[in-house]
């Protein structure tokens, strides 16, 4: 069972690098599990052809996700789990967006390909401001229509002393907070109090 | 299409309709308050007399930043956050967790007596959220008395529970490395009084709804998914098998020991509410086989692996040996550090493919924490299904696909 998955995904890899040989930027072998990396454009094309391979029909897209690298660049990893329900194969394809100073970087959508990867792309638009172009419906999906921020970005606090307080249910920018009123007084409260000291990490090793 | 090329963000609705044909709309919101929405799901649901044109649920009103939460987390503490997404089956989130912890760690073996343990337990813990379920939708279609008795044997197996980790439903008692202590002595007495009577009771369900007639007519051919449209909107579990595709994660890429128990997995045809009830009630009975046969081959023997660098000595080695102090210590101020990489680890819980994603970059803490949460796609797939049915066909939807709002909004 083990030595099918394996194999699967080594067929995978050769069928992607013999189809689209200079796009797969590297191959990643971990714990069992194989990634491909590729560039942001190409995802489309190799989603495509994965789903059609006559051996492979990665039919299903289980997991569509985003980590934050905000020292590496490009800064996000987007990354997708394909799986095929024929053929019990599963690959992991990863792409790499977010130059400096890009606030909303762009991946080109999947959702036309497995529609259930909608929901997925608005909930990594919504918690890490990765725009997927082409998407039909590209709004927030957990956090509230009118905040300000992405919160899975690693630059998010985690108690909110740089951030705006949320207010009525969304999020006010500093600059157009009311006058007076509850509003004022929530923020003025927030920004007396002193930024929380960076945690220092522990030493590795015993 | 080409990158960097920012094209413009459509702010529509998911499904498309054509508005101009239709004369006579009405748009409603149902929830997040409504009874029948399961927990805080609001849906905007567009009639035409009483038939839905259009559904758009809108989520996100229990998003309580779990996997934010994480990254702040040891990977013990993390543990305690996984119940609290499908709180209907918090040990089958910890179950995954662990599983993904051990992947990211390299722990290869596992005490049998854990294995027999936590499968035991997991499907227990099945068959309590399909205990759940069934009572509430049920409910939701007006059979009052089926919630009464599904809650009564649900009691039992929470009293099972409280009888191994001493809490009924955040247990956190499947942690990386085995379980968080011994199974007490008449654990098995307990578990057995269970299998004794929960057949009978069964059936006693199947009395109330699988040939009353009123149940049929709610039920059969409502909110119709098909095979390939399953598939493609990433349904799993009872909802991708009552439309006909056999696939389970345990039976597939078996886990935690499952490929040494004898189970069927049950599969529907028609993709409807009925079918999902099923399938569901069948699964029961599946999950009570497992429950025998973990139960009757229990063994004795360790309950946890024995690497002190991830489960903590026991509570006498601390007070009497200074190595184990040491390591007690490390754990508690420290955690783990599992190596640099990244793990997808799936397992089959009760309401589908549940799947966890966690990247480590060599600290204590995961880097990041990703929850595939099986009633989030099973969410998505919801306005297809119910597209063209009546409005009170969504809420007998709604209660088919069996979702948990802590889940999808995580």
């Amino acid at each position: 069972m083990a030595e099918t998955t394996k194999d699967l995904a080594v067929t995978t890899v050769e069928a992607v690098r013999s189809k689209f040989g200079e796009a797969v930027l590297e191959v990643v072998e971990h714990r069992g599990e194989t990634t491909i990396l590729l560039p942001p454009d190409k995802v489309p094309a190799v989603a495509t052809f994965l789903r059609d391979h006559p051996a492979l029909r990665y039919n299903y897209m289980a997991d569509l996700t985003a980590v934050d690298w905000p020292e590496r660049e490009p800064r996000f990893d987007v990354v997708y789990h394909l799986l095929s329900m024929e053929t019990r194969a599963v690959i992991r394809l990863k792409t790499r967006v977010g130059q400096p100073g890009e606030e909303h970087p762009a991946v080109p959508t999947i959702s036309h390909i497995w529609p259930t990867a909608n929901w997925y792309e608005r909930e990594v638009y919504d918690l890490f401001g990765i725009a997927f172009t082409g998407h039909p419906d590209l709004r927030r999906i957990l956090m509230p229509e009118d905040w300000a921020s992405h919160p899975l970005r690693k630059d998010y606090p985690l108690t909110g002393v740089e951030l705006p307080e949320p207010h009525w249910g969304g999020q006010i920018p500093l600059d157009q907070a009311l006058p007076e009123g509850i509003g004022r007084q929530t923020m003025r409260i927030t920004q007396s109090r002193p930024p929380t000291p960076p945690r220092p990490e522990p030493e590795p090793g015993e | 299409m080409q990158t960097g090329e920012q094209t413009e963000l459509h702010i529509t609705d998911s499904v498309q309709v054509d508005e101009t044909t239709r004369v006579d709309t009405m748009t409603i919101n149902m929830g997040p308050q409504h009874p029948s929405t399961h927990g805080v799901l609001r849906l905007i649901v567009t009639l035409e007399g009483e038939t839905v044109v259009k559904t758009v649920p809108d989520i996100g009103y229990l998003h309580t930043g779990i996997e934010k939460t994480a990254e702040s987390k040891s990977y013990f503490q993390t543990l305690v956050m996984t119940d609290r997404m499908d709180y209907l089956a918090p040990l089958s989130n910890n179950l995954g967790y662990s599983l993904a912890v051990e992947k990211l760690l390299g722990v290869e073996e596992m005490p049998r007596k854990a294995i027999y343990a936590r499968v035991l337990l997991v499907e227990l813990q099945r068959i309590a959220s399909h205990l759940v379920w069934l009572g509430t939708s049920a409910l939701d279609l007006g059979a009052q008395s089926v919630f009464l008795y599904c809650f009564r044997e649900r009691e039992m197996i929470l009293d099972i529970f409280e009888l191994v980790s001493g809490v009924r439903l955040m247990t956190s008692y499947i942690m990386p490395g085995g379980l968080q202590a011994d199974l007490p002595p008449g654990f098995d007495k307990k578990v057995q009084e269970f299998l004794d009577i929960f057949p009978e009771r069964l059936n006693e369900y199947h009395t109330l709804l699988t040939n009353n007639q009123l149940w049929l007519e709610r039920t059969k051919g409502v909110a119709r998914l098909s095979k390939e449209d399953a598939i493609a909107w990433g349904t799993s579990g009872p909802v991708l098998r009552a439309s006909g595709v056999a696939w389970d994660v345990r039976k597939m890429f078996p886990y935690a020991g499952y490929e040494q128990f004898d189970f069927d997995i049950p599969v529907g045809s028609n993709g409807d509410v009925y079918d999902r009830y099923l399938v569901r009630m069948l699964e029961m009975a599946e999950s009570l086989k497992i429950v025998k046969q973990a139960l009757d081959g229990m063994p004795d023997g360790p309950y946890q692996i024995s690497d002190r660098k991830v489960v903590p000595p026991p509570k006498w080695a601390v007070a009497t040996n200074m190595e184990a102090l040491i390591h007690h210590f490390k754990l508690y101020t420290e955690g783990y550090r599992p190596p640099k990489g990244e793990v997808y680890l799936r397992i089959e819980a009760p309401k589908g493919e549940l799947g966890y994603y966690l990247v480590s970059d060599g600290t204590a803490r995961p880097y990041r924490m990703h929850v595939r949460a099986p009633s989030f796609a099973n969410l998505e797939a919801l306005p297809h299904m119910v597209q063209g049915e009546l409005l009170s066909d969504i809420i007998a939807a709604i209660g088919s696909i069996d979702i948990v709002l802590g889940e999808v909004d995580r």
